[in-house]
């Protein structure tokens, strides 16, 4: 099914891995952010998706431009000011946008935590994922560590070193003080920040062998509902107060999911996309009102056994044929960026 | 429209071969010094000299990188006689923020020739870990690793004697596993009279022995080297072979009652260009990875390329050669593969020579 | 095709003196080092070129145009086109022509885009090589717009009766627009007398050989003597102009009869003088009616041959028919005496006017632009059905292998660029013939410096079905974590890799850790092992011991005992691990609690028989036989007790 989308497209000469909107208070974001991979010198770059109303040709405009070094794994916004960057060259970074709102917007470091994963022959290990909550960090990487950052502090909190046998793929905060990663493996767990023993509070499995979850994401209004999407391009909703296994199995896309996001302001509506270029809108079908439902904890539709038959799909573009790696959302405005050295916005026109 | 990046290679003599691994990343370089020496590509495309050691006891004549699959392993071949295996091993885990030492360690020196091991190769990674040498004295020798995570274990299982000195051996890389294991080898035997200097050998799984299939017969002259092109699931087989000459030559086999009542492959052997370009002996001959591109290397002094076109026909397309000309500052282009942080210093980035060209107006592409 | 020598100097006196060899490095990269060759039969003694100057190893690269940021748009941008032309071409219908006539636009509205960046981009520039650099760049694409447009006119558009004049004309406005924009801007002003500005003769002669007449009208009306009876009678002229609108049949003799009729009234009034007052408006019929002498006075005015060329067809044979242009355009070269010193571009335009599409393509492809030009157009072609004709033509040639040489040339490139492997990849997809092949050649050569990466180049490879390079590059990154000390990240790996000796070993690595240390390594992983155990023996094994350890350290004696008995009768034990099991059974003997049967005592008694030559057991093999008959006898009372 296809909607009423429009789609402007922007080729960039870079990979895109990551795409953030810049959150606004108003709620009315045209800055994001992107970062590049697979580039001989990679970058984050703010640009400003200004909409121009008389002009049918809408395109972004480079605000300012910042070498990284490594490709860009994950981009996350602590607020509008403010966001935390990992690299695969092992660190990760606190970035500022300055000054709030004026003509020469820049981008600078603020906190360089350099090289915090590595391996033990001096290799250098790849930092996979980031997460926030509040002001705290946690980073993981291909060497099984989990860094325990602050964005008040340039030192390593806390470092749980080799925590995981596996590459740490992926990270989300479930709590203040609890986080949920998963690994090469395909194996997830669950950590309490508290407890200093090294060890994960609990562990459980992807369904089938040998599958490796590819992103992690939770439902907004209610944190226990985690969905993750994985190398084959299937949805897995779980219920983290009895996880030992997954309470419903979606086969979706045709290649890996790269990324979902739930809609916050309506969290009926889930936003995926995958490596063979796909960008999908999940809608609850039906027109039961949206905010009574996903307060219900007991009729939560991801919840429900027979899932599949109550969410609709809406294909927001063509597949492109190369993955689109990461994608973000503000109320109607999607953006995407993908291995086709392009970005994306797409209005929803509804 | 070509560029060149240095890398002092830092021998005491001339290098006489360098091979680069997989991925094009690592680069192995082998001398009359006995040393050999291992260099990587860091992020920022520079060169970097990580191991350096004294392989041999006499000049290093050939280097060759094991598939990645076994590891971090080099085969090198000597005048001391010897061929050796080398794998790089990192140093026991030292503290955090250390970088691990590396460092290479001979797994197996093979001593079985009696006189200067000419060529070395690994065998196509479908058949397991698999090594040829072979010898001025004219054998042949095939070793394994019968496992292939101990490289300190390595048994002859064969040993071909080819009764001219051997001067290099080239192994079909054919990607089909269906296909028997086929090795070729050159001799530099300088006398006419003996005959062919192309010998094609081919393992018969019954009788699991390795079988002469042909001499190609119209090769007389002295051969320096030959090589397989890579084998894109054609049905025949491409040989370059550096003589007086370039040839190239199809293997085609023929499906004919004989060599199916023997198990016994039977060639068809046909010359599909020839080319004197060099005007002189032929040293070295190295297909591209695709094998549409053949470079060879000649007595002229001079690097020469032929790619093959798409009506099959081979053409001379570039040449490269040494020039005397100094290198003014200006022609030092340090192109900007700078890296985000600042604290990258210069000297790590990779410099790349812009290189002055004699020819026509008109470019033709070489690669 | 043919091709050019090239030759490149390499600045090394080493180089020069000793000679070079050379060696590929990579997909695109070719080494070359100082090199002489030496023979064996010699002494092996230093070479009269060692020294402390150290000799180097030159790696060339071929500068690739196409790797520019500006160029990199056009390089995705075109990817997505080349697609489209492959997705129209496997579902043929009888659109298919028009379909592809459409693509042939879309390709020229990037190359347009693509030039308009450049521009802007010179402009910005202020650095001179940069300038320059991309000065080079415009005049490669601009020549590669150049002759796209003219192939598209004359190769893939569907004209009426093959009347080509009208495209013609369009091509050569498009790529010569100054004399149109000049105009509008004269004529934006709304005055009178524009005869004033310098250039006001040469456009209205631009517009005229441009066949734009209604321009040259309004133009010559805005001249302040436009009332005089030169420009009255020029306008009633021009106005009556017959004009071919490119239909054929009896209104072709309709118009060919008018247009004589009309040339010779235009003829009679200049034999009488009436515009010699004005010597432009003079030229100006004198052209209109292809008088031999002005079109010599105005063959310098022309920016380029074809140009000159168009507008002598407009005049003197507007009917002319696409497969009659060579002839033309040859005569038009020597008109202007150009045919000594004909620039590539001028040979180019001229196949192509000549319908030499082969040569077209033997020429195209030694342009700087690494192949995006012949691979796209060559492609467009073939499915045009274009090249079919030439097989007839030449021989051994086929237009499927010729089509494909190029775009494996292509997809290579890109394919050795950090970046743009992707793109490569879905030209190699497109060439049914070797396109799968070279894909298995070079994608697992690609670096990876990431398991994301890796997971990529595994997906790309699991898309193709080539489980080969799937199981090799799990298998390259199981060894690069072994390397790391990552063992269980090596063994996720190996098990995606599923590498039976590979597991095998890393199996093996476990449990002599676990005999080093007394605890093992990567606990999680051996939790999880699923069915992924079933890889190899040895993995079976450490699995199971495992699992044994577990129930062990928990206090679960009696099925840890059941698992010891099965392990024990099993013939997966490494010789290395058989003691441990062995002296791992004195403690569950020796439980306080019943665990082994008399016939699992015997069990272990055999294989204590079988294996108590083993060094480790010698202290504890007493122990051990202490322990086996107490157990037994234990285990006969009891068994003996509940019989009945």
């Amino acid at each position: 099914m296809t909607s009423n989308f429009s789609v402007h497209v922007t080729f960039v000469s870079e990979k895109i891995n990551k795409i953030r909107w810049r959150p606004d208070s108003y709620n009315d974001c045209h800055f994001f952010v992107t970062g590049s991979v697979d580039n001989t010198e990679n970058n984050l770059k703010l640009w400003d998706f200004c909409e121009n109303v008389d002009e049918d040709d809408i395109c972004p405009f480079l605000v300012h431009n910042l070498p990284y070094c490594g490709d860009v794994t994950e981009v996350k916004f602590i607020n509008s000011d403010f966001f935390v960057s990992s690299s695969s060259s092992g660190s990760v970074h606190l970035t500022r946008i300055i000054p709030l709102y004026s003509e020469n917007t820049s981008m600078k470091n603020e906190i360089e935590w350099s090289k915090i994963h590595q391996f033990k022959n001096g290799d250098v290990s790849p930092c996979t994922s980031v997460t926030v909550y509040d002001s705290d960090i946690v980073s993981v990487g291909e060497d099984g560590s989990i860094n325990l950052l602050n964005a008040k502090s340039s030192k390593v909190l806390r470092k749980l070193e080799g925590a995981d046998s596996s590459s740490i793929q992926c990270v989300i905060f479930l709590k203040h003080n609890e986080i949920l990663t998963s690994n090469l493996r395909g194996q997830m767990k669950i950590w309490d920040l508290k407890q200093q023993n090294n060890k994960p509070v609990s562990t459980f499995m992807m369904s089938g062998d040998h599958l490796t979850p590819t992103c992690l994401t939770y439902h907004p209004t209610q944190r226990h509902i985690v969905l993750t999407g994985d190398d084959l391009g299937a949805l897995t909703t779980w219920d983290l107060r009895q996880h030992n296994y997954p309470i419903n199995v979606l086969n979706a896309h045709e290649g890996a999911i790269s990324e979902i996001q739930f809609n916050s302001e309506y969290p009926d509506q889930l936003f995926s996309c995958s490596s063979a270029g796909e960008i999908w809108n999940w809608n609850i079908k039906g027109d039961t009102t949206p905010t009574l439902l996903s307060n219900n904890i007991e009729s939560n539709v991801w919840l429900a056994p027979e899932v599949k038959n109550k969410l609709e799909v809406f294909t927001l573009m063509p597949a492109l044929g190369k993955p689109i790696n990461s994608l973000d959302l503000n109320r109607n405005k999607v953006i995407c960026g993908s291995d086709n050295e392009a970005i994306y916005l797409i209005n929803n026109n509804k | 429209m070509c560029e060149a990046q240095e890398i002092n290679a830092e021998h005491k003599d001339l290098i006489h071969d360098v091979a680069y691994d997989y991925y094009g990343r690592r680069m192995a370089t082998c001398s009359s010094d006995h040393y050999v020496k291992v260099w990587d590509q860091n992020s920022e495309g520079k060169w970097i000299l990580t191991s350096s050691w004294k392989a041999h006891s006499g000049s290093v004549w050939k280097v060759t990188w094991a598939h990645p699959e076994f590891g971090q392993v080099l085969a090198t071949s000597s005048f001391d006689r010897t061929a050796a295996v080398w794998e790089e091993i990192v140093g026991e885990l030292p503290g955090p923020g250390e970088r691990g030492t590396r460092h290479w360690v001979r797994r197996t020196n093979l001593v079985d020739s009696r006189t200067s091991v000419t060529d070395v190769k690994f065998g196509p990674k479908s058949q397991g870990l698999q090594l040829a040498t072979c010898s001025a004295e004219g054998t042949i020798r095939i070793y394994e690793a019968p496992d292939v995570m101990n490289l300190s274990q390595w048994t002859l299982q064969h040993e071909i004697q080819c009764k001219l000195p051997c001067s290099c051996l080239t192994w079909n890389p054919s990607l089909n596993r269906l296909h028997p294991q086929m090795i070729a080898v050159g001799s530099d035997d300088p006398n006419p009279t003996n005959g062919g200097k192309v010998f094609v050998y081919e393992y018969n799984e019954n009788s699991r022995r390795w079988i002469k299939l042909e001499t190609i017969s119209s090769l007389v002259d002295p051969v320096h080297d030959i090589a397989f092109s890579p084998n894109l699931g054609r049905s025949y087989h491409v040989l370059a072979v550096g003589t007086k000459d370039v040839k190239i030559l199809n293997l085609t086999p023929v499906d004919d009652e004989q060599s199916a009542q023997s198990g016994v492959t039977k060639l068809d052997i046909e010359t599909i260009a020839q080319f004197e370009d060099h005007n002189s002996l032929v040293w070295r001959v190295c297909w591209n990875l695709n094998g549409n591109v053949l470079c060879s290397t000649g007595d002229d002094g001079s690097v020469r390329m032929f790619k093959m076109n798409a009506i099959n026909s081979w053409k001379p397309v570039a040449v490269l050669k040494g020039d005397s000309a100094q290198l003014s500052h200006a022609q030092y282009n340090s192109i900007s593969i700078t890296n985000g942080s600042t604290s990258i210093p210069f000297s790590q980035t990779a410099r790349y020579i812009k290189l002055g060209s004699i020819s026509q107006s008109r470019e033709t592409p070489w690669h | 095709m043919e091709s050019q020598v090239k030759t490149f100097l390499i600045p090394n006196d080493l180089c020069k003196r000793a000679g070079v060899a050379g060696t590929w490095a990579s997909l695109e990269n070719v080494a070359v080092f100082a090199y002489e060759k030496r023979n064996i039969s010699q002494k092996d003694e230093p070479s009269h070129f060692a020294s402390n100057d150290p000799s180097s190893v030159f790696l060339l690269r071929q500068d690739v145009i196409l790797f520019h940021p500006i160029l990199r748009k056009l390089v995705n941008e075109s990817n997505g086109v080349f697609l489209s032309v492959q997705n129209v071409a496997t579902n043929k219908n009888s659109d298919t022509k028009f379909e592809l006539f459409k693509i042939s636009r879309q390709y020229r509205s990037i190359i347009r885009a693509c030039l308009e960046n450049l521009q802007d981009e010179h402009t910005k520039s202020h650095e001179n090589d940069e300038k320059s650099m991309l000065q080079n760049y415009i005049t490669i694409f601009y020549s590669i717009e150049c002759i796209w447009h003219l192939c598209e006119i004359l190769f893939m558009d569907t004209m009426q009766g093959n009347f080509v004049l009208s495209q013609l004309l369009e091509w050569v406005n498009f790529h010569f627009p100054e004399y149109e924009r000049n105009a509008a801007n004269m004529l934006a002003e709304n005055e009178i007398g524009l005869e004033e500005k310098p250039e006001y003769w040469d456009t209205v002669l631009g517009a005229l050989l441009q066949g734009r007449i209604k321009l040259v009208r309004s133009l010559l009306k805005r001249h302040s003597s436009s009332d005089s009876s030169a420009f009255v009678l020029i306008e009633q002229a021009l106005k009556s102009m017959p004009t071919f609108n490119g239909s054929c049949g009896s209104s072709l003799n309709e118009f060919n009869m008018q247009r004589r009729h009309w040339i010779m009234d235009v003829q009679s009034k200049i034999d009488a003088k009436m515009f010699s007052t004005e010597k432009h408006l003079d030229l100006i019929m004198r052209l209109t009616v292809g008088e031999e002498k002005a079109w010599i006075e105005v063959q310098d005015k022309c920016d380029v041959w074809y140009a000159y060329l168009a507008g002598w067809l407009f005049f003197t044979e507007p009917t002319v028919k696409s497969f009659e242009l060579g002839r033309f355009a040859k005569r038009a070269m020597t008109k202007l005496r150009m045919n000594e010193h004909l620039r590539q571009l001028d040979k180019i335009l001229l196949a192509a006017m000549e319908f030499d599409v082969f040569q077209v393509i033997k020429e195209i492809q030694h342009m700087y632009d690494n192949g995006w030009f012949v691979s796209h157009l060559t492609d467009l072609l073939y499915h045009c059905d274009r090249l079919s004709d030439l097989e007839k033509e030449v021989s051994d040639f086929s237009a499927e292998k010729l089509r494909e040489s190029f775009v494996i040339d292509y997809g290579c490139t890109l394919m050795s660029h950090k970046s743009l492997w992707q793109v490569g990849l879905t030209y190699l997809d497109c060439c049914p013939n070797d396109g799968l092949r070279v894909i298995e050649l070079i994608l697992p050569r690609i670096h990876m410096e990431t398991e994301a990466k890796a997971q990529k180049i595994v997906r790309e490879a699991k898309n193709r079905e080539l489980t080969q390079v799937v199981q090799s590059v799990c298998k390259v990154q199981g060894m690069l974590s072994m390397r790391r000390g990552r063992l269980g990240n090596a063994l996720s790996w190996a098990l995606k890799s599923q590498d039976g000796s590979f597991t095998s070993f890393l199996a093996d690595k476990f449990l002599k850790n676990y005999l080093k240390l007394g605890k093992f390594d990567s606990p999680d992983i051996l939790d999880d092992l699923g069915s992924g155990m079933l890889l190899s023996d040895r993995l079976i094994f450490l699995g199971k011991y495992y699992e044994f350890h577990k129930l062990y350290q928990n206090g679960d004696y009696k099925e840890a005992s059941t698992l010891l008995i099965s392990l024990l009768a099993s013939k997966i034990i490494p010789k290395y691990f058989w003691y441990v099991l062995l002296i791992e059974s004195i403690p569950l003997l020796e439980s306080d609690e019943l665990l082994f049967s008399s016939n699992a005592t015997f069990t272990i008694m055999r294989c204590l028989e079988e294996k108590q030559t083993e060094p480790e057991l010698k202290d504890k093999i007493d122990i051990l036989r202490l322990a086996l008959a107490r157990n037994l006898s234990r285990a006969l009372t009891y068994e003996a007790q509940n019989i009945s």
